[in-house]
């Protein structure tokens, strides 16, 4: 093949991988769009959700100032499997980098059979659990949506038990998320800021119960315990976004290096071309002259 | 002339509060979503007694409200919303309803 034909099926491979990299850009720049937008969203929900529950625990820290939560069980402990439930919140698919890995890490590091059950939220958890032979109680999706999200089901295996962790995922900045261990009853706690000047006390003295001050106290704690659990979940999912993003943002900084580096390259062949032809042009030229005598 | 108004004054306060006896703060809400927050003549609900209203100046109440309707009766008409479940906290004219929890 002459050199010149060479220099030309160069530059139109060139061009097929800057168009390549350029959707890579396009494509990265789409992602890092859609995660952002969903962390804002979903931040936006967790400040709202945390004004109802506030006001949910105002009144139930009036309810039961000198009494232990009790998971809504109301007084009967008869039951209850002698063990510690652990719930641990993934990512659904495999796109989240690897904070998935370090949380199942650090869950498996306290993680005793005989004294512990595993419950998991997300796909990618019950994939890595199942990879390393660890069996589990039950498997729920992560929740698609980020509103309305019925813990129901898993607050059922959390009535069940002594005592119950969550291991989660936690958002700090777009930048920076980290992982999380904290006891469910103290998660209830935790999330209502301490917002309670409770200076006055609800009792059968000087309030009308029903159906009953126990019917109400533990349907209290369950909603609160489902709170909880869906504060905890969007958390998750928002630490998820937000390394997602990072990932995502990492990935267009790269392809936009990528694509400066192609075009940078075919500006070089493209120029190559060009002076290829100009030289066969004067090499062509003077053999003419020669030819015809050099005049 | 402060002295001519401090009469009208105290009279316009005593009719406010008179006013403001006769209608109940109510809000209903979700985690979500806020649906009514405002003053009402009376907010009535369903729990497992039955049917039940909340007028201003009611006992401190609290209830677990069954599946149906809340009606909210206002100065200028009534409102309508559909509960699957919820909460009812009333204390000092205030009516809270929880919902979906």
């Amino acid at each position: 093949m002459p050199s010149g034909a060479k220099e030309v099926s160069k530059l139109n491979d060139i061009e097929r991988e800057q168009n390549a990299v350029g959707t890579m850009v396009e494509l990265t720049s789409v992602f890092e769009g859609i995660a952002s937008m969903k962390i804002a969203r979903i931040k936006n929900q967790v400040l709202q959700a945390t004004k109802f529950f506030n006001d949910l625990w105002a009144i139930y820290t009036q309810l039961r100032v000198d009494s232990l939560f009790r998971f809504g069980r109301g007084k009967d402990d008869k039951d209850i499997i002698d063990k510690e439930l652990y719930i641990i919140i993934t990512a659904e698919g495999g796109f989240s980098g690897d904070i998935d890995q370090k949380l199942m890490h650090w869950m498996l590091k306290s993680y005793k059979p005989e004294k512990n059950d595993i419950l998991v939220i997300g796909h990618h958890g019950a994939v890595l659990l199942a990879q390393k032979g660890i069996s589990f109680k039950k498997y729920f999706k992560l929740p698609e949506k980020d509103q309305n999200i019925n813990p129901e089901p898993i607050v059922k295996y959390v009535m069940q038990y002594k005592n119950t962790v969550v291991f989660y995922q936690q958002y700090i900045s777009l930048m920076v998320q980290d992982i999380k261990r904290i006891e469910l009853s103290t998660a209830v706690a935790n999330i209502s800021e301490k917002s309670g000047d409770n200076e006055e006390v609800i009792s059968e003295a000087n309030y009308i119960f029903e159906p009953s001050t126990y019917a109400v106290v533990g349907h209290l704690e369950r909603s609160m315990l489902k709170i909880a659990l869906s504060q905890l979940i969007l958390d998750s999912k928002l630490a998820q976004y937000a390394s997602r993003f990072r990932a995502m943002s990492a990935s267009h900084q790269a392809a936009d290096e990528q694509l400066d580096e192609v075009k940078l390259r075919y500006s070089r062949s493209k120029r190559a071309v060009k002076d290829e032809r100009l030289k066969e042009i004067i090499n062509g030229l003077r053999k003419t002259k020669l030819a015809t005598g050099g005049s | 002339m402060s002295a001519e108004e401090k009469p009208d004054k105290k009279l316009k306060k005593a009719a406010k509060e008179e006013s403001d006896a006769n209608f109940l703060n109510v809000k209903i809400y979700s985690p979500f979503k806020v649906y009514f927050d405002g003053p009402a003549k009376s907010v009535s609900a369903e729990n497992d007694t039955g049917p039940f209203d909340i007028l201003p100046r009611h006992h401190n109440f609290m209830t677990l409200l069954n599946a149906g309707e809340i009606t909210v009766r206002k100065e200028d008409g009534e409102q309508k919303y559909r509960i699957s479940r919820g909460v009812m906290h009333v204390r000092d004219n205030k009516a809270a309803i929880f919902l979906d929890v």
